[in-house]
């Protein structure tokens, strides 16, 4: 049953994921991108891992796409809009992307299915993943306090009117 | 350990400094967290210790970087004072997130464990990124801060992928791990981690802007306010640096034939292209934008000749390359106050208009040559000396041709100083600055004079 499960999530993430680049609407874009991503939720729930799971749903399906919607409607973007690339550049482009599928398809063909150890430990659940963040990896999540400050420091910098150079309207 | 503390608890106090009013004292205080970090580094010299269990290690590797990352960044923060002081409505912030970059640098130097290199590497690039368009109403400096985020994120999308599969691969974030199944199952590793290997190659490889990962370079370098530029060729690149050399010689040196191919093609594309395309540069911010990329050539090098044992050469050569790269962008920012541009010919007749900064420049840039008895000169002599004792002679050659064509287009700046007609009036230069200057040159003399000292830190 999860066998087929898996790979209908599977066909169904990189068909959408494939419609995400294809699409020549950008809200098209972005709600394929939202399928992409509930068909990762489903994975990651396949392998056991609810907090991931949930937070992938939460954090990229709520927030971030729905930014994205808001940030193309202001721009209002659409097919007539979108700039004319070049035609090397594309060539080029098509071409290298090829070799890193193919280069990558190659090497994950010929590995042998590595089966999930999961020996009853509950490893997803939120309880140990928050023991884990605060024992085995307190440095990096400490760290991540400085890397959201640093990011929040310089939103507020490059957002904030400066007040020498605001002209009523 | 405690220079990680000192500098996130000096971005910390920066942030909150605004609150107090304390911006006049703000530098000097971030000059005096630094040095006492500085300070409290140096005893420990000589130990290795692990932290966190086993994210990072402050071993000498880690600990010579790290200062050779927090000296410069006093000597930055002595250089840009005009930076700070046009802007004072985000002078707190842009002092803030400095020092948060200075600690993804020190956490980039010091890692252990993958995880805590990928987020030194992000706390460093989203400070940069914002450093980058901080000067808000130049569109060249917009422009670089969103080609930058773009190339940034991007290259760390590549990183990441490389980690996961290498992790899939031998079960480890941790750096010794890896190595440690490296050693053990260098033959049975599957296929896709040697990809994991090429694409960690690639990230990095844009973080220190080899060619032909290095597109963003130019534009950004070219764009951002010229003191965040003179921070970006300077500290971001010791870190990169050290992070790469890191990463390879620790984790993958078992399996060194597998990537020393793609690094040889990357190097020799390094040290051809930036020195061939910054002599036709014009504008002299720009040309050192090339000559930055080009130096990382060298540096590649020297390591791709011996992985495991040009940590010292390389750590020297990045002391001689920032001391001169610090002194070429604070006599830059000098001029460029003062004609409000960084073309040569804004540089003609500096002899005339103020003596001590042509003088400084032309040292700094001799020295960028690779002219002896400076300390470039040195750490030259060092990389290739590395690449003869493991006979590879046509390598060394190329880097002493490209050299040359280095040597060229520093030495049109330099005969633009000297024999051109003055572009202005005399230029006056602030006190600090002047002593600055000095200090620079007698640094770079000092540097050539005990090359000992420094080699043997590593």
């Amino acid at each position: 049953m999860t066998l087929y499960l898996f790979y209908f999530l599977s066909f169904l993430a990189i068909l959408s994921a494939l419609m995400v680049v294809f699409s020549k609407n950008p809200v098209h874009s972005v709600l394929y991108l939202i399928i992409t991503f509930f068909c990762i939720f489903g994975h990651y729930l396949l392998m056991n891992a609810q907090f991931v799971a949930f937070v992938h749903i939460i954090v990229y399906a709520g927030a971030i796409m729905v930014l994205f919607l808001y940030v193309l409607m202001l721009l209002n973007l659409n097919s007539e809009s979108e700039p004319h690339k070049n035609n090397t550049l594309k060539f080029v482009a098509v071409i290298s992307g090829c070799l890193l599928m193919v280069v990558l398809v190659a090497a994950l063909r010929g590995t042998d299915t590595m089966m999930l150890q999961d020996n009853g430990s509950k490893i997803g659940y939120v309880r140990n993943l928050g023991k884990v963040m605060l024992t085995d990896f307190l440095l990096p999540f400490e760290i991540t306090s400085i890397l959201l400050l640093a990011a929040m420091v310089g939103a507020v910098m490059i957002g904030k009117k400066s007040s020498k150079t605001t002209t009523p309207q | 350990m405690n220079a990680l503390y000192i500098v996130c608890g000096l971005g910390l106090t920066a942030l909150v400094a605004e609150l107090f009013n304390a911006r006049k004292i703000l530098s000097i205080l971030v000059i005096l967290g630094l040095a006492a970090a500085i300070g409290l580094t140096i005893p420990e010299l000589g130990t290795s210790i692990s932290y966190f269990t086993n994210m990072v290690l402050i071993d000498n590797f880690s600990m010579a970087f790290s200062i050779l990352i927090m000296a410069v960044t006093i000597l930055w923060f002595w250089m840009a004072q005009d930076y700070f002081n046009q802007d004072l409505e985000h002078y707190t912030d842009r002092a803030s997130l400095v020092l948060f970059t200075v600690a993804g640098g020190i956490l980039m130097v010091s890692f252990n464990n993958m995880a805590i290199l990928f987020l030194g590497i992000e706390v460093l690039s989203l400070s940069l990124y914002t450093l980058a368009g901080s000067k808000r109403d130049s569109l060249a400096s917009n422009e670089a801060a969103f080609k930058y985020f773009l190339m940034g994120s991007f290259a760390t999308g590549f990183l990441l992928l490389g980690i996961a599969l290498v992790y899939g691969a031998t079960r480890s974030f941790d750096v010794q791990g890896i190595a440690a199944s490296v050693v053990i199952g260098s033959a049975t590793l599957p296929a896709f981690f040697y990809v994991g290997v090429l694409l960690i190659l690639v990230g990095l490889a844009f973080k220190i802007s080899a060619v032909p990962f290095h597109f963003w370079a130019p534009d950004v370098y070219s764009g951002s306010p010229t003191s965040v530029t003179a921070f970006m060729s300077t500290v971001v690149k010791i870190a990169a640096v050290a992070a790469f050399v890191k990463v390879f010689s620790v984790c993958f040196a078992e399996i060194a034939p597998s990537w020393s191919f793609v690094l040889k093609i990357i190097m020799i594309l390094t040290l051809a292209v930036p020195n061939l395309i910054a002599a036709a540069q014009d504008n002299v911010k720009r040309m050192l934008a090339y000559s930055s990329v080009g130096h990382v050539g060298y540096i590649l090098l020297a390591f791709l000749a011996q992985p495991e044992s040009s940590a010292s050469a390389i750590f020297y050569y990045l002391c001689a390359y920032s001391v001169a790269s610090i002194t070429a962008f604070a006599v830059l920012l000098q001029v460029e106050k003062s004609n409000s541009g960084t073309d040569i010919v804004h540089f003609n007749g500096l002899f005339k208009r103020n003596p001590l900064l042509a003088v400084g420049l032309t040292i700094a840039l001799l020295s960028l040559a690779g002219i002896p008895p400076l300390a470039g000169f040195f750490a030259k002599y060092l990389v290739f000396i590395q690449a003869i004792e493991r006979g590879m002679i046509s390598l060394t050659i190329l880097a002493i041709v490209t050299s040359l064509m280095g040597a060229y287009y520093y030495f049109r700046v330099i005969i633009a100083m000297f024999l051109q007609e003055p572009a202005g009036d005399t230029l006056t230069v602030s006190a600090s600055q002047k002593i600055l200057i000095v200090i620079l040159v007698a640094a770079m003399f000092a540097l050539a004079v005990l090359p000992d000292y420094l080699l043997e830190l590593i």
